[in-house]
C-alpha cells in the first residue's frame, strides 16, 4: 500500500524533515507514528497527502510514484485518503451533514446516495442526531467525530489522522480509537500520528518511532 | 460511545489513479451517464445557489460592486447610443442634401422653367424648384442686410438657381448626378454641398474611435473591479479553499462557485446599466424633443433597442465571468492545505 524507499525531505531553508526513510505498510494495516515534537511525523503525512513532495528518494503509494504525480492527479489521489487532523478543519458555517458530505459533493455523487452515507458516516461516530447543528455548536470531541465522518464518508482506501486525539480526554480518546479499530476492520489502511504513547501502547499495532527526521523504531507497540 | 457497524465497504481500492471522465472514483459509484449529468448538473446548481446567497447576504456591498460596474457599462453604451442617435438626425439632413444649378446670368426665365421641368422629370431627381434672378436677389437682400447697398446696383448680378433634390444621398450617385447636370445647357455651376455631412460624419468617427477606446479602458477597469471583488470572497473562503482541497476538490471545482459569482456581478451590473440608460435617455430626450421643436423638426432619441439591451446584459456576464475566472486563476494556486 505505501512504499517508502529512503525517502528524505529538506526544505528549501535547509532544515530537514525526514532522512532517508524506508518501511512498508500493507494494505488493510493499522500504524501508528510516533515520536516528539518535530520527529517528522507530521512531513510524513503531508508527503503521503501529496502537500509536499519528497526531495530524495521513491514514495509510493499504491504503485504510484508521489514524488512524480503531477498536480492534476492530486485530487484524485487525495479523493481516495481519508484525513483526520488535531484541529479538525471544519467549515464553521456548514452544517455537521454538509461538512460530512463535502468529499461526496465533490465526488458528484447524487443527494439521496449523499444523504445515505453521511447518515452512515455520522451514525458512524454517534452524531447521527447532530446533523442539522453547526461544528460551533459541538464540544471539541464532537468536532473531533465529525472530522472523522468526513475523512470515512466516501470509504477512503487509506485514513490517515494527525494527533487526533491530541485535544481530547482519555476516555474520548479511547472512543476514537475504536472508531478508527472499526474502520481499519473493513478493510481501510489506518495510519495515525500521534505522540500519546500509553494509548498506543494499549492497541497493540505497529508503531513506527520518529526521532529527528529518523525511523528508529519499526514494531509492536508495548 | 457506542460506535454504530457502518455498512460493508468495498475492498480498498488502487489510490491516486485519476478517473477518465467522471467525477467518481469511488467503488460501486459507478454511475450510468444520467446519474453523472443529474449530479453535474446538481453540483452546478448548488454553485449557483450557493454564489447568489452570498451575494444576497451582503446586499449593500453587493449593489454597490453592480453599480461601480454598471456606470463603467453605461458611459460606453451611453455614449455609443447617443452617436447612434446624431447619426439618425445626420441622415435625416443628408437625405435633404440638394445640388444648386446656377445657370448663366443671361439665361431668361422661361429657360429656367424649361430647365426645371427637364430636371423635374428625370428618374433620379425627386424634385426641382426654380428660383428666378429676382427671387434670388430679393432672399440675398433679405438675409445678407445689405439690401440698401445691393439697391446700388447698375444691374442684378444674380443669376437664376434650379435647386434639385436627388432621391439617393449617397455621395457617389449625388456626384455623378451634379456632372450630368452641370451639362446641361445654359448651366453655368452644379454646386453639391457635402462639406457638412462629411464634416459631421467626420466627426461620428471620431465620435466611435472615442467610444471604442473608452469601451476598452472602462473594460478593464471593469476587470479589476470584478478581479479585486472576486479576490476577497477568495480571502474571506481560504480556510474553506483549503479543506475542498484536501478532501479532493479539483481546481475546478474551487473555481466554479466565484465564476457564477462573477457572472451574476455581471447580470447585476447588466440590469442595472440598463436601467440607468433607459432611464438617462428618457430624462435627455424631454429636453431634446423641445430643442428639435425650436428647429421644426419632430426629432426625438431613440431609447435602448431590446438588442443593444440584450447584448450590454450578455456582455456584462461575460465581462463578469472573465474577471472571475482571471482573478480565480491568479489566486487559485496560493491556496494550497497547510
Amino acid at each position: 500500500m505505501i512504499k517508502f524507499e529512503q525517502v528524505g525531505k529538506r526544505y528549501p531553508n535547509g532544515h530537514v524533515g525526514l532522512h532517508e526513510l524506508s518501511f512498508r505498510v500493507r494494505r488493510g494495516e493499522f500504524l501508528f507514528v510516533t515520536g516528539h515534537s518535530g520527529a517528522g511525523k507530521s512531513t510524513l503525512l503531508r508527503l503521503l497527502l501529496a502537500m509536499e513532495r519528497p526531495t530524495t528518494g521513491k514514495l509510493l503509494l499504491a504503485g504510484q510514484d508521489l514524488g512524480q504525480i503531477t498536480n492534476a492527479q492530486i485530487p484524485y489521489l487525495r479523493r481516495q485518503i481519508g484525513v483526520v487532523f488535531q484541529n479538525h478543519q471544519l467549515l464553521f458555517d456548514r452544517s455537521v451533514f454538509d461538512n460530512v458530505a463535502l468529499p461526496l459533493q465533490i465526488l458528484g455523487l447524487s443527494k439521496p446516495e449523499i444523504s445515505k452515507r453521511v447518515g452512515a458516516a455520522l451514525e458512524r461516530v454517534s452524531l447521527a442526531d447532530k446533523a442539522e447543528q453547526f461544528p460551533g455548536e459541538l464540544s471539541t470531541g464532537q468536532q473531533q467525530r465529525v472530522g472523522i465522518a468526513r475523512a470515512i464518508v466516501h470509504r477512503p482506501a487509506l485514513l490517515l489522522a494527525d494527533e487526533p486525539t491530541g485535544n481530547l480526554d482519555p476516555r474520548l480518546a479511547a472512543e476514537i480509537m475504536g472508531v478508527f479499530e472499526d474502520i481499519n476492520r473493513l478493510g481501510t489502511s489506518v495510519l495515525i500520528a500521534s505522540h500519546d504513547l500509553a494509548l498506543i501502547a494499549r492497541m497493540r499495532h505497529r508503531m513506527l518511532t520518529l526521532q529527528r527526521g529518523r525511523l528508529i523504531g519499526d514494531g509492536e507497540a508495548v | 460511545m457506542s460506535a454504530t457497524r457502518m455498512p460493508p465497504p468495498q475492498p480498498a481500492q488502487r489510490v491516486g489513479a485519476a478517473p477518465k471522465k467522471h467525477e467518481s472514483n469511488t467503488p460501486g459509484d459507478d454511475p450510468d451517464f444520467r446519474s453523472q449529468l443529474t449530479a453535474w448538473l446538481e453540483s452546478h446548481r448548488a454553485s449557483l445557489v450557493d454564489s447568489l446567497r452570498r451575494l444576497t447576504k451582503q446586499p449593500i456591498g453587493s449593489f454597490f460592486t453592480c453599480l461601480v460596474m454598471a456606470v463603467a457599462l453605461s458611459l460606453p453604451m451611453g455614449l455609443a447610443l447617443l452617436l447612434d442617435n446624431v447619426e439618425r438626425l445626420g441622415g435625416s439632413w443628408q437625405r435633404a442634401a440638394q445640388i444648386s444649378l446656377f445657370l448663366q446670368v443671361d439665361a431668361s426665365e422661361a429657360e429656367g422653367q424649361a430647365l426645371r421641368e427637364q430636371i423635374a422629370a428625370m428618374d433620379d431627381v425627386a424634385a426641382a424648384d426654380w428660383i428666378s434672378r429676382e427671387q434670388a436677389l430679393q432672399e440675398f437682400q433679405q438675409q445678407s442686410g445689405l439690401g440698401e447697398a445691393l439697391k446700388e446696383l447698375p444691374e442684378n448680378p444674380l443669376p437664376g438657381v434650379v435647386l434639385v433634390t436627388p432621391r439617393e444621398v449617397d455621395k457617389v450617385t449625388l456626384e455623378a448626378l451634379r456632372l450630368r447636370l452641370a451639362d446641361l445647357p445654359r448651366v453655368e455651376q452644379a454646386q453639391l454641398d457635402l462639406v457638412w455631412v462629411e464634416r459631421l460624419t467626420a466627426i461620428l468617427s471620431l465620435g466611435d474611435r472615442f467610444v471604442f477606446g473608452l469601451t476598452l479602458l472602462l473594460v478593464m477597469a471593469l476587470l479589476l473591479v470584478i478581479g479585486n471583488t472576486i479576490r476577497l470572497h477568495i480571502e474571506n473562503r481560504r480556510t474553506e479553499i483549503e479543506v475542498i482541497k484536501l478532501v479532493g476538490g479539483t481546481d475546478s471545482y474551487v473555481r466554479r462557485p466565484f465564476l457564477y459569482m462573477g457572472a451574476l456581478y455581471g447580470l447585476g451590473a447588466g440590469l442595472l446599466a440598463w436601467l440607468v440608460l433607459a432611464y438617462g435617455l428618457g430624462w435627455l430626450n424631454d429636453a431634446v424633443i423641445r430643442l428639435a421643436g425650436l428647429y421644426g423638426s419632430d426629432f426625438a432619441l431613440a431609447g435602448v433597442p431590446a438588442g443593444d439591451g440584450l447584448s450590454l446584459l450578455l456582455g456584462a456576464v461575460l465581462l463578469g465571468y472573465i474577471g472571475a475566472w482571471l482573478a480565480v486563476a491568479r489566486h487559485l494556486n496560493e491556496l494550497q492545505p497547510r
